[in-house]
């Protein structure tokens, strides 16, 4: 039979106390050294990483946002440029047709004017030379008639107003 | 909670039933069941035991006239120096060579008590293991991080995500809101290093042949007075006037309160020794002696008695033994969250405070 111990449990052994104590500053240096400060510092400067890189993410977000905003405002610039570009263009080829059409269409009227000037004048010389062969061959046909009735000089006077008429007419 | 019921049911109907039969019955003598040494169990000893296998003598340093190393407590017995202080007290029950130790506690042969023993015990080793342990698994995890995993990384694996999760817990719910960010470095590891280390120490007590160093008053009060140091180390001015000289108070009412602050300086370190130490020796007695009344029943009632009650005794002690997987965790963070608390409270800056003492104190002191 063991006897009913005295009271072990409210045991305050101070050998005890002093190998804990030594063997507890002990062991809190020591995973302060090797555990705890480099796990810290580890965790604190993920945290960090992980801030800035949602930082960075953010401002880079912001750019590209801001990016696309003047890439948009550039775009619709250089669209109403376009645009403004082809009005232009499309209007100077208007012109250009327009004036193209007009200086060909004084080109022929002159081209004709001329033409028809030039014919009347073959006309006109054409006309001088007919009525002075007309008016040989007529005297000559008279002559050869009025060889045998009038003098020559009535039948010219006669013969000449007779063209005089046909050509007035 | 069926099973539990029809548990309770069939133990009750098999009490009735033996109560009948052994009132007539001739008694027979069951007595060699009955003793199972919960103090035994319970209390620092110089030696670990792995029933039924070993027991291991731990050494004997006792300064007394110089230092004297024994490696057993038996040694030390033979040696004629020393005496367990039972044959001293009770000479009739030594017979030399033969009786072994009892109490553990070595005087001097002559009766006279040793000046200091030094000597390691079952909680001192226990608490070094607890140290190493939390020395090799946050060794290895600070050299994890040091290689970049979960520094430049996420952390990996189910083990290291654990105790991170706890690490963290501690440091931003725990260490930061009690003793500011800018001394969770300075702080932090005394801390961690406090909760890790009674952590194990509570569970080792329920592994088999394990052992709760932090259920000897020793310790606690060891663990305890590092916290008091540390407070007190670390206390402002302004910590030191509120116990001295609490200001906005009329001058009078300091001849009471300052001893009261005083006071106050003791009792929390030794609250918190206490609370650990009882907590923890409560969960291990009650696990003890509820397992302890199968004995005491077969002890009583016979062999058949003893194993019907352990139906009823067994999920009692699983509950109880849930309930301290439990309170282990929760003691550890408590000391852990009262030490930050008491070092918070030392550092803290009372300035604004105190003027919110005066506006508070003006109109009562008019009124008076």
């Amino acid at each position: 039979m063991i006897p009913v111990l005295a009271n072990p449990l409210l045991n305050f052994d101070p050998g005890i106390v002093i190998w804990i104590a030594i063997t507890f500053v002990v062991f809190v240096w020591a995973l302060y050294k090797l555990a705890w400060g480099p796990i810290l510092q580890a965790l604190d400067k993920r945290e960090n990483n992980i801030q800035e890189s949602l930082d960075a993410a953010e401002n880079a977000l912001r750019r590209a946002e801001e990016i696309s905003k003047k890439n948009d405002e550039a775009l619709k610039k250089a669209e109403i440029e376009a645009q403004r570009l082809r009005k232009e263009a499309k209007e100077d080829a208007e012109k250009i047709r327009v004036d193209i059409i007009e200086k060909a269409r004084t080109d022929a009227e002159e081209v004709r004017d001329q033409t028809l000037a030039s014919i009347e004048q073959e006309k006109q010389k054409a006309m001088l030379e007919l009525r002075s062969h007309v008016a040989e061959l007529a005297l000559e046909a008279a002559e050869k008639i009025l060889n045998s009735e009038l003098d020559e000089k009535k039948n010219k006077k006669l013969v000449d107003d007779f063209i005089n008429d046909i050509s007035s007419n | 909670m069926v099973q539990f019921l029809r548990a309770v049911l069939l133990l009750s109907l098999l009490l009735l039933v033996a109560d009948s039969k052994t009132a007539y019955a001739e008694e027979p003598d069951y007595s060699d069941y009955g003793d199972i040494d919960v103090l035994g169990k319970l209390g620092d000893r110089y030696y670990i035991e792995f029933e039924p296998f070993v027991k291991l003598y731990l050494p004997r340093i006792l300064i007394s006239d110089g230092i004297h190393f024994f490696a057993s407590t038996p040694a030390a017995m033979a040696s004629g120096d020393f005496q367990d202080v039972y044959y001293v007290e009770n000479p009739g029950d030594f017979v030399p060579g033969q009786s072994g130790p009892v109490t553990y506690k070595l005087v001097r042969a002559d009766g006279t008590p040793v000046m200091l023993d030094l000597s390691l015990s079952k909680h001192v080793l226990w608490f070094w293991l607890a140290g190493f342990l939390t020395l090799f698994i946050f060794g290895r995890l600070a050299r994890k991080y040091q290689s970049g995993i979960g520094r430049e990384t996420a952390p990996k694996g189910a083990g290291m995500n654990f105790a991170e999760v706890m690490i963290i817990y501690l440091r931003d719910e725990v260490i930061k809101i009690n003793v500011g960010e800018e001394n969770v470095r300075k702080y932090g590891p005394y801390l961690l290093t406090c909760f890790f280390m009674i952590l194990f120490m509570n569970l080792f007590g329920l592994a088999p042949w394990g052992q709760t160093p932090t259920s000897d008053i020793s310790i606690t009060a060891t663990l305890a007075l590092a916290t008091f140091f540390i407070v007190n180390f670390s206390g402002t001015r302004d910590y030191w006037r509120h116990v001295f000289a609490m200001p906005g108070i009329p001058k009078f009412m300091l001849i009471i309160l300052t001893p009261v602050e005083i006071l106050g300086l003791f009792t929390k370190p030794f609250a918190l020794a206490i609370r650990l130490f009882a907590n923890m020796l409560s969960g291990k007695m009650l696990i003890l002696s509820m397992l302890g009344m199968i004995f005491i029943f077969a002890g009583i009632y016979g062999p058949t008695w003893g194993i019907a009650s352990a139906m009823l005794w067994v999920p009692f002690t699983l509950f109880i033994y849930a309930l301290k997987v439990f309170a282990a965790f929760l003691q550890a963070y408590i000391f852990t969250m009262f030490s930050a608390l008491f070092i918070g409270l030392a550092l803290e800056d009372h300035s604004h405070h105190d003027d919110h003492h005066a506006a508070d104190l003006k109109p009562a002191a008019t009124h008076a």
